[in-house]
């Protein structure tokens, strides 16, 4: 079966069974859910929140870490679990809960794809990484807010590995015939993941904000040189050129993007010539 | 003067355009479309052009593609609202040098311009780092001079960024530098990256406990704005190895809170070249005042040793025929002291210029105690050593 069809055909499966609200998708970590729940509640306080976090001793520790370890606070005195949350303040929790819980998505038991679903991660925290400092260097009022969008812009992707993986193996068993290679396998997750992210984060309840990151990254939006999805589509660019990408990339259409980004969210040759600087090291190995 | 040529269907943005260009000193020159645009280059000679995208009769590409069909390679820059990849795309296979989506600021525009007459242009290849280059480890030695910078709010230079949400820091921090050296202080880290956009920073200093801000993110955004400003963490003295944590953030080394003077002057001789020691005015060789422990007295005159023969050479060159060595106020070590003034003393008289001393009336206690600094020319101030 040629890429074309096998895409074609896992895209209609795959849109029929989002509209017929069918398709299983993967849920929000149970502490992380009801992390989030207690979180609506305006007069729940961070010893509740605190209680919950404890149940998932990864999640707690990497809360911890943000709040009085080597990213957050440097050599600051170890703090509770509680005083942590009061320091990192619901927005960033939120921001943390939704990142671990998406970085969970990456992780497959699965060897065959585990290590690209590595290097996919390490795209998508570049992609955060950019987008964050694009905003927050042209003044822009939310710059979390962008890493997040930058962060999940591709997170349809290992959902869409999963299900291929599954696929693979009921074929296989079938046909008896080899499966597609790695790279068409790539091509087939870049021709179909946008629709079953978008769900995914719908799922999640993401903001609006992001899911439009999710749907479309790859045109800039004129009309609002602010929104997050302009950071995104030059965040990914330039990662895509740094090299912190996985599949080919489309150099000359990658290079104008980077061209109109340049313009379209005010970035000087100057700050673009040390914004990626050492991009790679920075992303490579982060939250193992 | 260098020629523009702007192409454009709308009247409106051919004006704007060429009251921008006109304000740079370069000459304007106009067409509606594409046919009109290669008339007028065939007739005249054009630096830059400034195409639109979509225009009646030819539209850019069209225009672009037959300039370049012809063997002419002025640099367009490409000024639409079209901002469809595949179009910007294929007029970069025909070598646009830039870009700009409209509406466009002013200053975007004539940035472009001029970087790409004054021949600045580069590649993209070369604006984004596509090789590992060693992590964001700590920026290079600040270049430039202390004494460029007249204060926060009319220079570009300043020496120190500091942002901490604690006001009070702001203010000891102040208390404890050197009048010459100029702070900017800000109390969040939106407040410091506007004023990074803008000025020009020596040392950045970030606390690393700002309430909702990650420390390490922010040093690495200014390090972005701000890539020859040593990034120096602002950490409590109570912290367990803070040295090395702001280290694997990528600052270049930490400052401990509360401020002492020792380790401010620390900071000063590690973060400031030698001329904040001497400062030279008119013929004036002004000492800054110690303010450390008495253990770096020995450091402290060994540096002003080494810088003042330059210092008066810049005096000799400007054709004083007297120096004015103040030295504020010294510390109180008379040998070390008269040795200082012997030394320039000598070293005046071989560039030809005679000696005066300023300085308080321990340091003239002091020097009238040895042979060789007795009948030195000593005043209490400097304006009574210009009066003779």
């Amino acid at each position: 079966m040629s890429v074309e069809k096998l895409s074609a055909e896992l895209e209609t499966i795959l849109v029929k069974r989002i509209q017929a609200d069918q398709l299983v998708l993967p849920t929000m970590p149970a502490v992380a859910l009801q992390v989030q729940e207690i979180l609506k509640d305006p007069d729940a306080g961070m010893k509740e929140v605190a209680a919950a976090l404890e149940k998932d001793p990864v999640l707690a520790a990497r809360t911890l870490r943000m709040a009085s370890g080597a990213s957050f606070a440097a050599g600051s005195k170890k703090v509770s679990l509680q005083e942590a949350l009061a320091r990192l303040g619901t927005k960033t929790l939120k921001s943390l809960l939704v990142e671990a819980s998406a970085q969970k998505l990456f992780v497959s038991r699965n060897a065959q794809i585990n290590g690209q679903l590595r290097v996919l991660w390490e795209h998508s925290v570049a992609v955060g990484v950019m987008a964050r400092d694009v905003v927050a260097l042209t003044g822009g009022p939310d710059s979390e807010g962008a890493y997040l969008a930058g962060l999940l812009h591709d997170v349809g992707k290992p959902v869409v590995a999963t299900i291929l993986l599954e696929l693979e193996r009921q074929l296989t068993e079938v046909y008896q015939r080899n499966w597609i290679d790695s790279g068409e396998w790539l091509q087939v997750i870049g021709k179909v993941h946008r629709a079953v992210g978008v769900a995914l984060a719908e799922r999640w309840q993401l903001p609006p904000a992001i899911v439009v990151c999710i749907k479309d990254s790859a045109e800039y939006d004129k009309a609002d040189r602010a929104a997050y999805v302009n950071a995104v589509c030059f965040a990914n660019a330039l990662a895509k050129k740094s090299g912190v990408f996985v599949g080919t990339v489309d150099a000359e259409d990658n290079d104008a993007i980077i061209m109109i980004g340049r313009s379209v969210m005010g970035i000087s040759d100057d700050v673009l010539r040390t914004l990626t600087k050492g991009l790679r090291e920075r992303v490579t190995g982060l939250y193992d | 003067m260098p020629a523009i040529l702007t192409v454009d269907d709308s009247r409106a943005v051919r004006t704007i355009v060429g009251k921008q260009v006109k304000e740079l000193g370069f000459e304007v020159l106009e067409a509606e479309d594409g046919v009109q645009g290669l008339q007028v280059l065939q007739d005249a000679q054009v630096d830059l052009v400034l195409l639109d995208v979509t225009m009646p009769n030819m539209d850019g590409p069209t225009m672009l593609e037959k300039m370049r069909a012809g063997g002419n390679k002025t640099p367009v820059i490409m000024l639409t609202s079209e901002s469809k990849r595949s179009i910007v795309a294929g007029a970069m296979k025909q070598g646009i040098t830039d870009y700009i989506l409209k509406p466009f600021k002013p200053e975007e525009l004539r940035a472009k311009v001029l970087s790409v007459l004054q021949g600045e242009t580069s590649g993209l290849d070369s604006l984004v780092q596509s090789e590992p280059s060693g992590g964001a480890g700590p920026a290079p030695e600040a270049a430039g001079g202390v004494g460029l910078s007249s204060g926060p709010g009319g220079s570009r230079f300043v020496d120190i960024l500091l942002i901490d949400d604690m006001e009070n820091v702001h203010k000891k921090l102040r208390s404890l530098l050197p009048p010459h050296v100029t702070l900017a202080a800000f109390t969040s880290a939106q407040q410091a990256l506007a004023a990074c956009r803008d000025k020009v920073f020596k040392v950045v200093l970030v606390d690393t406990e700002i309430p909702d801000v990650n420390s390490a993110v922010l040093a690495q955004q200014i390090r972005v704005l701000q890539p020859h400003a040593a990034s120096v963490a602002l950490s409590l003295r109570t912290a367990n190895d803070a040295a090395g944590e702001v280290k694997e953030q990528g600052f270049e080394s930490v400052l401990f809170k509360p401020f002492r003077p020792e380790t401010i002057d620390d900071f000063l001789v590690h973060h400031f070249d030698n001329q904040d020691f001497l400062l030279v005015d008119d013929n004036v060789l002004k000492v800054a005042d110690f303010t450390g422990k008495a253990d770096r007295v020995e450091r402290f005159y060994t540096r002003l040793h080494s810088v003042y023969p330059a210092a008066l050479e810049k005096i000799a060159a400007a054709c004083y025929d007297e120096a004015i060595l103040d030295l504020g106020t010294p510390p109180g070590e008379a040998d070390k002291l008269a040795k200082l003034v012997i030394a320039v003393t000598g070293k005046s008289k071989e560039f030809g210029m005679s000696l005066a001393v300023v300085g308080p009336e321990t340091a003239r206690k002091a020097l009238a105690g040895f042979e060789e600094t007795k009948e030195v020319h000593f005043f209490p101030t400097v304006q009574a050593a210009r009066g003779g």
